[in-house]
């Protein structure tokens, strides 16, 4: 039996899996880089951009706010006067926390996979809000451009924060790119001011031993993923299955493995239970198949919305891995 | 080309920092506000169109809604008072619990672009703060509701009959959000669905027709 990283390998590469990779089984996620939290349930934070973020009772996840009290970026020809950037954490101690989940993990067995958030894009709509961010994309071309140089400036002293101090075989990045019909730009201005940023940082990690760029966005963006290649992604996570994604994988699976197609708004409720479940393995894995897929909830970490929803999947793919599919 | 066909196409394109010239120039050239802020929404209806056609994308639709405003603040005090509601009041808001907004504001955008006069409740509206809304604002002819999570369907359901339960009239609801289908809609009462904000402006022309 191959072990979890060597099956992950055979499944990206179009070899011999000998099942289907289980959701995330393949890394073992560091969080203790010191980038900025997440706001926890029912309280409020500011980031270290002064980006403040709720996280309101009964919600499933924390949102930006920007009121006109809250908002960072007013005037995004005026960006240098209002965004201030953090300076990086470089003490011993920050990185301690880090530095021994990466010592204590089995590299034969999995990936020490560094997670990294918020991206770029989503960087520029917390700083101003997602009307104004797609507004200055079309009217202020220049002044767009130069705030993204100064995120990924930002990120790529960070990366190198992570390369010299954790040594990941992986990293976990997020970043959102569109709604569940349709990504928010087009593939033309995708490719003006995402891709760049992402060709420096990605290829900064591929050139410093990070085999595997495992990105996290949950929306269709079937029509960026030639632009996701080009950025050096191996494995799409997040992938919905309004992407078509047994299509994806036929025109480019070759180029870039798809992780996903089990979306968790469809499983992941209060009302959950283990046949709709069962049911969306199933028929992920059965219109995937092995090579270049990996099954999972779309959700952005090893974790569920509701209590048991993630191990349940995990649970179903073991099922089938043992006695096929149906 | 004509100063009206100028409009249409720079509201088309987005063209945000030319239009109010543009607009004062087809005013000057004696086109009447009404005719000019026709061509404008005429502009908006293409937009809509290609926004759910996948033709464009949202920031394409944002500076074509953002040069539409820009115009109609240079025809405002040629409206004669009455602002660019030509089809009545829509009182829109994301329901209770739900704290997404992107889809609402598009459809509020592209709602009042194409005639309506918007009340935006905003984010998390209880189904009382929409059933007192339609109370306070005069002409209310369609109430729009909004939400992005599944977790939410039940208080979008909860809405729709509090609202056809109000006693109120005159108006209609429609539904929209990315775990809403046409299905929903029907099951919970609501009488329009639309997948888009393009086909949201469609649907809300055709219900209050």
């Amino acid at each position: 039996m191959l072990t979890k990283k060597e099956n992950l390998m055979e499944t990206i590469k179009g070899g011999n899996p000998d099942r289907f990779v289980n959701q995330y089984e393949f890394m073992d996620i560091i969080m203790e880089v010191p980038i900025d939290p997440f706001c926890e349930p029912g309280k409020e934070m500011k980031t270290s951009w002064g980006v403040t973020f709720r996280w309101p009772e009964g919600q499933l996840g924390q949102f930006p706010v920007h009121d006109e009290e809250h908002k960072v970026l007013k005037d995004i020809t005026e960006w240098k006067k209002y965004v201030k950037v953090p300076v990086i954490k470089t003490a011993d101690e920050d990185w301690a926390a880090a530095v021994a989940h990466a010592k204590a993990i089995d590299r034969k067995e999995q990936f020490v996979t560094v997670f990294y958030n918020p991206g770029i894009f989503e960087m520029t709509h917390h700083l101003m809000g997602i009307d104004d961010a797609l507004i200055a994309y079309s009217e202020e071309p220049e002044a767009m451009h130069e705030l993204i140089d100064c995120l990924t400036e930002f990120e790529l002293a960070f990366a190198k924060e992570i390369v010299n101090r954790v040594h990941p075989e992986a990293i976990f990045h997020h970043d959102d790119w569109g709604t569940q019909r349709s990504s928010f730009m087009s593939p033309a201005m995708f490719d003006e001011f995402i891709l760049p940023a992402y060709e420096q940082i990605y290829g900064y990690y591929k050139d410093h031993g990070v085999e595997l760029i495992v990105h996290h966005c949950d929306s269709y963006a079937a029509n960026l993923v030639p632009s996701m290649i080009k950025m050096g992604i191996d494995i799409w996570q997040g992938v919905m299955t309004t992407n078509n994604t047994p299509e994806l994988i036929k025109k480019y699976g070759k180029q870039i493995t798809f992780m996903g197609d089990i979306d968790s708004g469809v499983v992941d409720f209060p009302g959950w239970n283990k046949e709709i479940i069962a049911r969306e393995v199933e028929r992920a894995c059965r219109n995937c198949g092995k090579l270049y897929f990996i099954p999972c909830l779309t959700q952005g970490l090893n974790l569920s919305s509701f209590p048991g929803v993630y191990e349940a999947v995990s649970e179903a793919i073991d099922k089938i891995n043992k006695e096929g599919l149906r | 080309m004509s100063k009206i066909e100028d409009v249409k196409s720079l509201v088309e394109s987005g063209r945000t920092k030319l239009v109010a010239a543009t607009v004062q120039e087809a005013l000057d050239e004696g086109n009447t506000a009404d005719n000019i802020l026709h061509a404008m929404i005429d502009a908006m209806r293409v937009v809509g169109d290609k926004f759910s056609t996948g033709e464009i994308f949202v920031p394409e639709m944002l500076v074509s809604a953002k040069a539409m405003s820009k115009g109609v603040e240079v025809l405002k005090p040629h409206l004669a008072g009455e602002g660019t509601s030509s089809l009545g009041t829509c009182v829109i808001g994301t329901v209770q619990g739900d704290l997404h907004d992107i889809g609402k504001n598009l459809v509020a955008m592209m709602l009042e672009s194409n005639g309506f006069t918007i009340i935006d409740l905003g984010i998390d509206v209880s189904p009382q703060k929409f059933v007192d809304s339609i109370k306070e604002n005069k002409d209310v002819r369609l109430v729009a509701l909004s939400g992005l999570l599944t977790t939410t369907m039940p208080t979008m359901k909860e809405t729709v009959k509090m609202l056809k339960e109000s006693g109120l009239n005159g108006f209609k609801v429609i539904v929209g959000g990315a775990p809403v289908t046409e299905e929903l809609a029907a099951e919970i009462g609501a009488d329009g669905f639309a997948p888009d904000a393009g086909s949201a402006a469609v649907m809300a022309r055709k219900l209050v027709a």
